[in-house]
């Protein structure tokens, strides 16, 4: 191993450590909402290790508990997931010279903490194995919290009465994360119309109106910012 | 509630459905850019995505609208406390004492 892959990996465990604490209670959370939502041990950790991303977890377990048709799952986690396409965008340069096993591990690794501390020096730093060990340290580390944690979450489950409805944490965990989102206006256009739109169409077959609803809110929002620029020039 | 073997498919379908957007240009490189406009629309899609499944869940019970219920009033409760404090477990404690508070307190 690089003398500067470790040096790097230093560095970048320095810088995300804070916000990697913020993991722990979604990580919890997520624990709780997979038992609850009927799956064993197993089945919870497995779906932990496969998916690693709580806002797809989150957001598709209602979907997997209504029984709703697979294609509908997959399409939801999608949305859910798209935002990566754009860190993955941006991200990209800070792997050039890095080979395609380790560009496949770093991306199935890829969160929104480690993204938004790790950017900046992954796209200047010019040593590919610091670029690398500042990367993975911290997204290894986050790996292991998320793991840990949602296990703890799946043991406590466990010993908790159904009649508590701990299932509902679920709920708070995905308001919690559209909140900071919905201050800028047009983000809380766009949450408005997809909720609305959800609420309204509820009786579609399929369950076909969240993703009805969800492509009317991404156009609410594209809209919104289009009159929002258009009024106010910069 | 029990699931079969094709709950494993499902994981593998939304693992990949996770790990292909982070992928995409990772392993493409910076050769490949997405257009501005689609940059800007695709970050409309988490907003959208989680409103769509939270709202329905906290006003309608058992499919019909009905604004005065439980998990609304606990849901209120943890927007409050997440706007008014920065603190990560305290719309998590807010909402279930809110909602446990009128399970157990009120019977409802």
């Amino acid at each position: 191993m690089q003398a500067s892959f470790r040096e790097g990996a230093r560095e970048g465990f320095r810088v995300a450590l804070p916000q990697s604490i913020g993991l722990i209670p979604w990580a919890l959370v997520t624990g709780v909402a997979m038992v609850t939502a009927g799956f064993t041990p197993l089945q919870a950790m497995g779906m932990n290790v496969i998916v690693f991303a709580g806002v797809a977890q989150l957001g598709t377990l209602p979907l997997i508990v209504a029984g709703a048709p697979p294609w509908l799952i997959i399409t939801t986690a999608l949305v859910l997931n798209l935002r990566f396409l754009i860190f993955s965008a941006a991200i990209a340069r800070g792997f050039r010279d890095i080979g395609a096993g380790v560009r496949w591990l770093s991306s199935y690794l890829l969160i929104d903490g480690v993204f938004a501390a790790c950017l900046e020096k992954m796209l200047t730093e010019e040593d590919r194995h610091w670029r690398l060990g500042y990367y993975l340290a911290p997204s290894v580390w986050s790996w292991l919290l998320w793991q840990i944690f949602a296990l703890t979450g799946v043991l406590a489950a466990g010993a908790i009465p159904r009649s508590w409805s701990i299932e509902f944490m679920a709920t708070i965990a995905l308001i919690v994360i559209l909140l900071p989102m919905a201050k800028f206006r047009p983000m809380l256009v766009a949450a408005a119309t997809g909720g609305s739109l959800a609420v309204l169409l509820h009786g579609m077959p399929l369950r076909l109106g969240v993703i009805v609803a969800i492509i009317g809110g991404i156009g609410a929002g594209f809209l919104a910012e289009h009159w929002q620029t258009k009024r106010a020039p910069a | 509630m029990n699931y079969d073997d094709s709950l494993w498919l499902i994981f593998l379908l939304i693992g990949l459905a996770t790990t292909l957007p982070r992928a995409s240009f990772i392993l493409l490189g910076s050769r490949v850019a997405l257009p501005p406009f689609v940059q800007r629309a695709l970050r409309y899609a988490p907003a959208a995505a989680l409103a769509a499944i939270v709202v329905p869940d906290v006003v309608l019970v058992a499919g019909s609208l009905q604004p005065f219920n439980p998990k609304l009033a606990a849901a209120v409760a943890a927007v409050a406390v997440a706007l008014r404090w920065r603190n990560p477990w305290l719309p998590f404690i807010a909402g279930m004492a809110v909602l446990l508070a009128q399970r157990f307190g009120l019977g409802w």
